[in-house]
């Protein structure tokens, strides 16, 4: 009886996971949202959320000879508003803390930084369906955005222009388009996000095109039992990223260490309640499949808070 | 003479007073609870944003929500201007969808 209640349990997981695993194949949330993007929250009309996010990262594993590394923090911060039940338009503006890019030359080792306000990207998701259900919903949304060059571009130091990677902002008009699949009870959320980024030229630099899949579980930790009201939910997070990024052109020349596959495992945290959600997660490469002697990224660590108002 | 006279203004204020209050309290609207089923209601953060929509409506004292059962109750103290459409619009504002609505009775009252 007690092996075949187990039996029950396991396939009861197993199709759990599988329904994840097809949900993420076809397909970002809503209050208990994905951590590493943004379009998956819909917001009531006439009600604002703002998100601030904190991003810390670095990559060191530099397979050339002058063992590049790159670290660096930013803040990014986020407005949503709802326009209508189904219509949200988001602001997210970046700030770079400092981005620092450190090599060996012949003379030692050479140290680059530069930091101030990004690209701001303004976009807007539509809710095309939506089916309720008592303690859970299901929505597809289309997303639309674009990116205006507001970021500096332009940093210098004493040895002049810093390149493309080190800007702040990137100079160039570029866009960005892609459908969230949400699906949310009260014991866990499963968002999917499939997205593409489209790169301008500026300053004789276009950085690659690149697409992406996200991909996110938010499962309920605690409280295991709801006794009415409205607790704060504690989530356990894992999320999913997988991009191609296309080589980046320097005065329409394609440069060769750029661009390529990256797929990253992120777990975290979130807690939520009725007005804030405090939420953190570590971005882990599984696979960097990059071009020529692209540097390759270490970790990535994101946290913040959003509230709503 | 004078005493009787006196105890008669007494009893006549009394009966005054007594009148007021009556009067008063039937003027006075009496609070009601509307219970809301509310589909899709999946997490605390959601339930935020219609809290806000239907504090909105005019005369709405609280709204409370508990999410295991998906239901909103709505403590008004006008329930004779509440109306069912009213109600139904602030939901679908709020992005969740409105299923059924009833007014509590008096022993489903939340103290």
């Amino acid at each position: 009886m007690k092996r075949s209640l187990r039996i029950g349990t396991c396939l009861a997981l197993f199709w759990r996971v599988l329904y994840g695993i097809v949900l993420c194949l076809f397909g970002e949330g809503l209050g208990a949202a994905p951590v590493t993007f943004n379009t998956a929250l819909p917001v009531a009309q006439g009600e604002f959320v703002f998100r601030q996010l904190f991003v810390v990262n670095r990559a060191a594993n530099d397979p050339g000879p002058v063992k590049r590394k790159v670290s660096g923090w930013a803040s990014v911060s986020v407005l949503g508003y709802g326009v209508s039940p189904r219509w949200t338009v988001f602001g997210v503006l970046p700030v770079v803390g400092e981005k620092t890019l450190s090599r060996d030359t012949s003379t030692g080792r050479e140290r680059r930084s530069a930091g101030g306000i990004g690209d701001l990207l303004l976009f807007s998701r539509y809710t095309l369906y939506q089916r309720d259900r008592p303690g859970g919903t299901f929505r597809i949304a289309p997303f639309l955005g674009v990116e205006a060059p507001t970021g500096q571009e332009d940093a210098r130091d004493s040895q002049g222009r810093l390149p493309p990677d080190l800007q702040p902002g990137s100079g160039s008009w570029d866009g960005t388009a892609g459908v969230v699949i949400s699906r949310q009870t009260l014991a866990y959320q499963i968002d999917a996000q499939l997205s593409y980024r489209f790169n301008s030229k500026a300053n004789h630099f276009k950085a690659g095109d690149r697409v992406s899949l996200d991909a996110s579980w938010q499962y309920r930790l605690w409280p295991r039992q709801l006794k009415g009201g409205l607790p704060g939910f504690l989530y356990g997070v894992l999320e999913t990223n997988a991009s191609h990024q296309w080589k980046n052109k320097i005065s329409g020349h394609r440069e060769p260490d750029s661009g390529g596959w990256r797929w990253f495992i992120t777990p975290g945290f979130q807690y939520v309640t009725r007005r804030w959600v405090l939420e953190g997660v570590v971005q882990l490469p599984v696979l960097q499949n990059l071009n020529g002697q692209a540097l390759e990224q270490d970790w990535i660590v994101r946290t913040g808070f959003r509230i709503a108002f | 003479m004078g005493l009787n006279l006196k105890v008669d203004v007494m009893k006549l204020g009394l009966l005054i007073t007594l009148l007021a209050v009556v009067v008063g309290y039937s003027s006075v609207p009496h609070a009601a609870e509307y219970i809301l089923s509310v589909d899709g209601l999946g997490c605390p953060f959601c339930a935020y944003g219609i809290e806000k929509r239907l504090r909105t409506l005019k005369g709405v004292q609280a709204v409370r929500v508990d999410i295991e059962k998906g239901q909103v109750v709505v403590v008004t103290r006008d329930p004779d201007r509440l109306t069912k459409d009213q109600l139904g619009a602030k939901v679908k504002e709020a992005g969740f969808t409105l299923r059924s609505l009833r007014l509590a009775p008096e022993n489903e009252k939340v103290p």
